[in-house]
């Protein structure tokens, strides 16, 4: 559905990258993850593939069209919900998504429906200039799901949503990867990809490190950990050792012989600790 | 359709906004301005200069009948400070150049008021000059009308006009017909008179006069300033961005923003324009171009608006596009003050258009003219626009 060749883009034309030679493919149904730090670039990709941003190199095919070449009517299949919200202020939250399914030539969800599943049922007639920064991303979420978008593109979706709304979110990108959607997701929370894609792709500094699923990534780079919570003089202290280095196994056992122990769990390395270890940088 | 829903989105947007409101009371406080603060007739500041190109007992006679009908009353002399000067006038049928030179002096002239007997107002102030020369030289430096009354073949009064030169002749032969009222005369008096390059015409009254400028900021400044105004509100909401990502083209979007302006233009002059021009314009032609006009101006605020990405940092360029437009103003109330490079600002040629659509007589081929060659500049401009938008979206 997505196929991305050998793609640049500089903000200032020059030799400046944003975005530095990314090449992927994202089969139909899939969800696909781009995972960073910010500004690492995810942003910025998501604007060439949805045609914001002119693309200068490479080659782009999004849904069988080439981005290059200016072909409005792909815009049909596709959906964007943007990282920052934008909607009109001055219109109520069902005129705004009402007004904007005016602008497909596809068959539009109902707006109130579409509205419910945000959990802004109620809000229908408030102006969105009156909306919480959190009602706006909703908003904004909502409306990209308005024309039954066959590729759906979705910046940060659950950035700055409490928790419960989160999940929300959350569950209705699973159903519409269950229903064959084809999903770009940008994020810099690891457990956001873990949980929803089906791949990952780590970018940071415009560069793609690796991609692969989020399990054979655990496979093949998460090693089993052991927390240990003891005592030492009085004082709790806490570990998280690794169970295959040498020096760490004998740092266990001199625990395990020398303290009294409080807790002591074993887990498995998390997406967040793999990114690190590949690139050798935090996800903030 | 996409750009209708997206012209009455813009309308709802634009009703629950205040710069509709702003324009729409701007408007009504203009119309009362005009209805209550301008005299209609207030012609009375209007001077004329005569002379009479006759023996002193005829002279006399006439005046005397004059002022018996109630058309004429004699009031103090009034005193011109003449400075001096040299000039040259043109007879427009021999081409005949005649050079004046005259020093410093001070003229006295013999003042009456010109009432009309019907309605009883005051129509102007005629002066009457002791030489024909004097009256030229009066004419010239108070750049108002001057005329020379003479006694024509068949007895009856004609006059000799001296205006500024570049009135077209269809505004010469109105001035016949404004000052010798009969249309038979005005036949006769065309073809025999002498006009000669001098002075003001004004054929509208001063009411009339200011509709052309409200009516021509209203349009092409609010346009201009209101178009970026919702265009930065825009932009700092950002769905802009979102509109690019929906089957229809940023074009629709600009289009829709610049309906909206021509919409609020066209409800604002006609607050203006109707109750005080009643049926007298042009009324096709008016829309025609206040429509094109404002749409030239509202281009050339989205183009201007598609360099920034805050109203704040585009105040610079806006602030010396509004100035730019207003000058042609001076020259409009200021006939001395008309340089030809004033001729080149757009609202220049759009005032002297407006003049003529309210005029009886409209120059409908020069409203046309600057009618075409505004929609080829506003469509160069929208089309300039609608690729910078394109360009300048960011995620
Ligand atoms: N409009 C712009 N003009 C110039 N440079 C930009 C612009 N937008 C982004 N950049 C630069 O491009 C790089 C990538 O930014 P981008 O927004 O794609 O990052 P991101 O991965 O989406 O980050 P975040 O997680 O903060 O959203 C950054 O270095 C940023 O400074
Ligand atoms: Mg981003």
């Amino acid at each position: 559905m997505i196929s991305v060749k050998n793609l640049s883009h500089s903000y200032s034309n020059d030799d400046k990258l944003a975005v530095k030679n990314i090449s992927f493919e994202i089969e139909k149904g899939e969800t696909f993850g781009f995972l960073g730090p910010s500004g690492a670039g995810k942003s910025t990709t998501q604007g060439v593939l949805t045609g914001l941003l002119k693309q200068q190199d490479g080659e782009v095919i999004v849904a069988g069209y080439d981005v290059k070449k200016v072909q409005n009517e792909r815009f049909n299949k596709i959906g964007v919900s943007f990282e920052q919200s934008n909607v009109y202020s001055k219109l109520t939250a069902k005129e705004n998504l009402d007004y904007y399914a005016k602008l497909f030539d596809v068959p539009t969800r109902d707006s109130v429906e579409l509205l419910r599943l945000v959990g802004l049922d109620g809000k229908e007639n408030d102006m969105a200039g009156e909306f919480s920064k959190g009602m706006k991303h909703r908003l904004t979420f909502a409306r990209s799901m308005l024309n039954n978008p066959e590729i759906w593109f979705l910046d940060e979706p659950t950035t700055g949503l409490d928790p419960a709304i989160a999940a929300t979110i959350k569950d209705i990108i699973k159903e519409h990867a269950a229903e064959g959607v084809t999903s770009f997701l940008t994020t810099h929370n690891m457990y956001i990809a873990d949980e929803l894609c089906d791949r990952v792709a780590f970018i940071i500094d415009g560069v793609i490190k690796l991609i692969d699923t989020p399990k054979n990534l655990k496979l093949q780079y998460g090693q089993k950990l052991i927390d240990i919570e003891y005592t030492d003089n009085g004082k709790i202290v806490k570990e998280t050792l690794k169970t295959v280095t040498e020096a760490d196994r004998r740092r266990i056992g001199e625990i395990v012989n020398n303290h009294d122990i409080q807790t002591m769990h074993s887990k498995e390395a998390t997406l967040e600790e793999i990114f690190i270890q590949v690139t050798g940088r935090e996800l903030v | 359709m996409k750009l209708l829903s997206s012209y009455f989105k813009e309308m709802r947007i634009a009703a629950r906004g205040f710069y509709f409101y702003i324009e729409l009371i701007m408007a009504v406080i203009l119309l009362v301005i005009l209805l209550v603060a301008v005299n209609e007739e207030s012609v009375s500041k209007q001077k004329e200069f005569l002379y009479y190109d006759m023996p002193p007992a005829v002279e006399d006679y006439i005046i005397q009948k004059e002022v018996e009908k109630g058309a004429l009353k004699l009031i103090e002399p009034t005193e011109f400070k003449m400075k001096a000067v040299e000039f040259e006038v043109e007879n427009r049928e021999t081409d005949e150049l005649t050079s004046y030179e005259f020093e410093k002096e001070i003229y006295n002239l013999v003042t009456y008021e010109e009432w009309d007997p019907d309605t009883g107002k005051l129509i102007k102030t005629a002066y009457i000059a002791e030489t024909e020369e004097q009256m030229i030289r009066l004419a010239f430096q108070e750049r108002k009308i001057g005329a020379t009354i003479v006694i024509d073949d068949s007895g009856e009064r004609a006059f000799r006009y001296y205006n500024q030169g570049y009135e077209t002749e269809r505004l010469v032969n109105l001035l016949y017909i404004l000052h010798n009222k009969l249309p038979e005369v005005v036949e006769a008096s065309v073809d025999n008179q002498n006009v000669r390059k001098l002075g003001e015409v004004q054929t509208l009254n001063n009411r009339e006069n200011l509709v052309p400028v409200m009516v021509v900021f209203m349009g092409s400044l609010m346009g201009f300033f209101i178009v970026v105004a919702y265009i930065f509100l825009d932009k700092t909401e950002g769905v802009i961005r979102a509109f690019a990502v929906t089957p229809s083209s940023v074009w629709k979007y600009l289009l829709s923003k610049t309906m909206i302006i021509i919409t609020t233009v066209l409800i604002s002059s006609s607050i203006i324009a109707i109750p005080v021009l009643r049926g007298q314009p042009n009324y096709p032609l008016f829309y025609l171009l206040l429509i094109i006009s404002t749409f030239s101006f509202a281009a050339l605020g989205l183009f201007i608006s598609s360099f920034y990405d805050t109203i704040s940092k585009a105040f610079g360029v806006l602030y010396f596009f509004m100035i730019a437009m207003m000058v042609p103003a001076f020259s409009y109330f200021i006939p001395s003050f008309d340089p030809l490079w004033l001729r080149y600002f757009p609202t220049y040629p759009l005032l002297q258009s407006m003049k003529e659509i309210i005029m009886v007589s409209t120059d409908a081929v020069y409203v046309l003219k600057t009618s075409g060659i505004f929609l080829a500049g506003g469509l160069l401009l929208f089309i300039l626009a609608n690729y910078r938008f394109k360009k300048t979206l960011t995620v």
